[in-house]
């Protein structure tokens, strides 16, 4: 008799955990108004009848989470929506095993999914057979910006130097890179390069596959040259005097490297986004898209929205969904000659 | 010096207020409990946390995060001992010793001394913390793709120890586990390797779900013929908790050995636990004076790898802490935290917010205690455990594998590999192959070949790097050392065996 209540003590304990990790991937608002079945409108506008799930393809904590949790914040403090909004947390497969979820949910305008460059990139290398035409874009919301990064005593002071360095040598520095290849990371760097007319079929490249950011420390140990990574992550070290940015990838200045220079300032035609936006599923209705759309433009208007993209080193890069959806197809196009061009993709 | 003191005296400041103790208390509870089930781990316990770890203020969130991170080191071995599965990467070298001390009635034992190892470990490290941070980290940038490479390959050596006793069988076992590693996605040229067209595959083998699949699933074949025996042991026996002073004494120097060596391996960037705990296991069975005793339910053999792998996660928040730099995924869960709520660990952390780090230091101090405190009273109700008669423990071990399996990825298709590596394992065990071996080499494979990949980027394709790098060097000597000794310690050991036989 006591086993048996111990095997489901055990059972219960296994329970709490599971719906602990449930739960703290999703909470979600207590039913707001539920009023609104009464309001009888034109069937020319639509809007969500049921709680509204936005899927963040990845664990809690990363970049895509921390988007979701920002819209639902904001679109829920300011009532932009009349449903609840829950986040599911679906990770794998670099965001493929979510967005496999939203494609299952054809025409249901209440389910919407976070998005980047991976949504294109995954489909091009070949490592996902979803791609971007099978979404309905919405918004492109939020972006971070890219830079070049070699040690304080390097001896490459401007992004010019460098590129000369490896114009005249394209192997010969090493370059830190993480955590894959074909990322925004190696992409801006490509891109730089081409626009520079340096061979970059054959630069050396440095993978550093884990999440630990490792290219860091082996710039700052001397053991590679430089790093082409997100700006966020160089921040701290260079506020610490550690290293020497030669480059960002922003169109402008941004506030918090008032004294690197832009690439074009440098002369090179090049602005790199590292963007995540939203979209909806396969076959939404104009009213759908309409509706949600109207959303995100008041949703990047609000107050709360700039301060929370401030306090996480995130930058606005808001798109209606036309503009996004062109935006898309450039992307695309940029990103599948680059990769062809090094061998990535054939 | 005083400075130190100075320093860990605000630290303490921060710590022990009532709030703060409570998170503590709340962290180190929570990450039992994530450590002890198979596939959740320290990441998943903060991950749960992180709705209310964004309303607390830097330091309560950073002392929250540390004690989850450090409680799953404590609870990670539970499963190990008990159920032959590892609740936690860092804790699969526990297995080796823990669940045979199982088999053998001491599981309390077991479960007591790697509490008291946790502890030590932890306490130690986290000493070593309060006077080592700076000499540590910029020691840890000295280790680059080259340096590493020699570490792991040093680390490797242990495999021969792992063999117990059968070299050649020992080969079999890792160049199995080699091949495995080399599943998946190149990082260096972004090309597929045998992955035979599956989507699944490309990511590589999960060495988790080798581990659970060869270990309890494994377990479960093997025990299915006797499944309506029950564990034949006196029960007051099994829940003794009771270590004895000589088993303490064996058990003391393997700690203390064990722990600086976690510390070191846990700061360096890439390396975790696991290596830690591993590397701690075959050193403690290379300088023991009774190596056959190792596998068959040594003490010494729980009291290393657990010692060291709660050393290595102290370790492991060096580089994050001081340069910003997490170097485990656990790690990057916390510095994503920490910037939401608008704390950016860097090398500036120590100066801007001394309270955060200082704070999370001292509150190690008394997470420790406070969960040796915990964990050693629940060795009495989780023994009982052990009693739970085979045909319901087998289904319920079934269940936890999977569902840890599951955790890992999310990813149906682990089920079919955690069948199939569990046959394999069976067969492995009926054909006396060790299945140590082939779990090491499937960890360390694929970062000892992308490290060495690296440094032969670097160096342009030259092989020399390895010998002009002097700690790369000094690495390379002691590989071959050891290597050396091992084979040969391992050679008069079967003689040995056969002259007393």
């Amino acid at each position: 008799m006591s086993n048996l209540k111990k095997v489901l003590l055990v059972l219960l304990s296994v329970l709490l955990v599971l719906s602990l990790t449930a739960c703290g991937s999703g909470s979600s608002n207590q039913q707001p108004q539920q009023g609104s079945s009464q309001q009888q409108d034109s069937e020319k506008t639509w809007k969500p009848e049921s709680t509204v799930e936005i899927v963040a393809p990845a664990n809690p904590g990363g970049g895509w989470d921390l988007l979701s949790r920002n819209i639902q914040s904001v679109v829920t403090e300011q009532k932009l929506v009349d449903q609840p909004i829950i986040i599911t947390n679906k990770p794998g497969g670099g965001g493929a095993v979510g967005w496999t979820y939203l494609k299952g949910k054809k025409g249901n305008g209440s389910v919407l999914a976070v998005n980047s460059s991976l949504i294109l990139l995954n489909n091009l290398l070949g490592s996902s057979e979803l791609s971007y035409k099978d979404f309905t874009p919405l918004a492109n919301l939020t972006t971070e910006w890219e830079v070049v990064a070699v040690a304080k005593d390097s001896p490459y002071t401007t992004g010019k130097e460098l590129l000369d360095a490896l114009k005249a040598d394209p192997s010969k520095l090493s370059i830190g890179v993480g955590p894959t290849l074909g990322n925004d990371d190696h992409i801006q760097f490509l891109q730089i390069c081409k626009a520079y007319g340096i061979d970059v079929s054959k630069l050396n490249f440095i993978v550093y596959p884990g999440a630990g950011g490792e290219e860091i420390t082996n710039l700052l140990g001397h053991h590679i040259d430089l790093i082409t990574i997100s700006m966020a992550e160089t921040l701290e070290q260079y506020r610490a005097g550690n290293l020497r940015i030669l480059g960002v990838s922003s169109p402008e200045r941004v506030p918090e490297l008032q004294d690197v220079p832009t690439w074009k300032e440098q002369g090179i035609d090049v602005v790199f986004a590292h963007w995540r936006g939203i979209m909806g599923p396969p076959d939404m209705t104009p009213e759908q898209v309409k509706y949600w759309s109207d959303v995100f433009a008041k949703m990047v208007q609000s107050d709360k929205w700039k301060e929370l993209l401030k306090n996480q080193g995130q930058y606005d890069y808001y798109m209606p969904a036309d503009e996004y959806t062109k935006f898309l197809d450039d992307q695309n196009n940029t990103f599948s000659s680059l990769l062809k061009e090094v061998g990535l993709t054939k | 010096m005083g400075d130190i003191f100075s320093n860990l005296a605000y630290g303490l400041q921060t710590a022990l207020t009532f709030n703060n103790i409570l998170w503590v208390v709340i962290g180190g509870l929570l990450g039992t409990i994530v450590g002890m089930l198979p596939g959740l781990g320290p990441a998943t316990g903060i991950a749960v946390l992180l709705p209310i770890i964004f309303g607390m203020n830097p330091s309560t969130a950073m002392i929250t995060m540390a004690a989850i991170y450090y409680g799953a080191m404590f609870g990670g071995s539970r499963a190990s001992i008990m159920i032959n599965t590892p609740g936690d990467a860092s804790a699969i070298a526990t297995c080796f010793d823990g669940y045979p001390m199982t088999k053998n009635g001491e599981g309390g034992k077991a479960l007591a001394m790697s509490a008291i190892a946790s502890f030590v470990g932890g306490l130690i490290a986290t000493v070593l913390m309060i006077f080592l941070t700076q000499p540590i980290a910029g020691l840890a940038l000295d280790f680059g793709p080259a340096e590493m490479f020699s570490i792991l390959l040093f680390a490797l050596t242990a495999t021969v120890t792992l063999s117990q006793g059968n070299i050649l069988k020992g080969f079999v076992s890792i160049f199995t586990g080699f091949m495995l590693s080399t599943i998946g996605i190149d990082s260096q040229t972004g090309l597929l390797r045998f992955t035979f067209g599956l989507v699944e595959l490309q990511e590589g083998i999960e060495f988790l779900v080798v581990m659970i699949g060869m270990y309890a699933i494994a377990e479960v074949y093997k025990n299915y013929n006797n499944i309506n025996t029950k564990y034949d042991f006196d029960s007051k026996f099994i829940g003794s908790i009771w270590i004895s002073k000589e088993e303490f004494k064996k058990c003391l120097p393997a700690m203390l050995r064990s722990t600086p060596l976690g510390f070191v391996i846990g700061a360096l960037p890439g390396l975790g636990g696991s290596v830690a705990a591993l590397t701690a296991y075959a050193i403690e069975k290379q300088s023991n004076k009774h190596p056959e005793r190792f596998g068959k339910g040594a003490i010494e053999g729980v009291a290393a790898p657990e010692a060291a792998n709660n050393a290595a996660s102290t370790g492991a928040l060096i580089p994050m802490l001081t340069l910003g730099i997490p170097g485990s995924a656990t790690t990057a869960v916390m510095v994503g935290a920490l910037m939401m709520i608008g704390v950016k660990p860097g090398p500036l952390l120590f100066t801007e917010h001394p309270d955060v780090a200082w704070g999370v230091i001292a509150s190690m101090l008394i997470g420790n205690v406070i969960l040796i405190i915990i964990n050693l009273p629940l060795v009495v109700p989780l023994v009982q455990l052990l009693r739970i008669p085979q045909r319901i423990l087998l289904p319920l071990i079934l269940g936890l594998g999977f569902m840890g399996a599951y955790f890992l990825s999310y990813s149906s298709f682990d089920f079919i590999l955690l069948v199939i590596f569990g046959f394999l394992g069976y067969l492995m065990s009926k054909l006396d192959i060790p299945v140590a071996p082939l779990v090491l080499a499937l960890i360390l494979g694929s970062d000892t070949e992308q490290y060495f990949r690296r440094a032969m980027g670097i160096s342009h394709g030259s092989l020399s790097i390895f010998f002009t790098k002097p700690i790369s060097l000094v690495f390379l000597i002691l590989a071959v050392v050891s290597f050396i000794y091992s084979i040969r310690r391992e050679q008069s050991l079967k003689k040995n065996m056969q002259e007393g036989a």
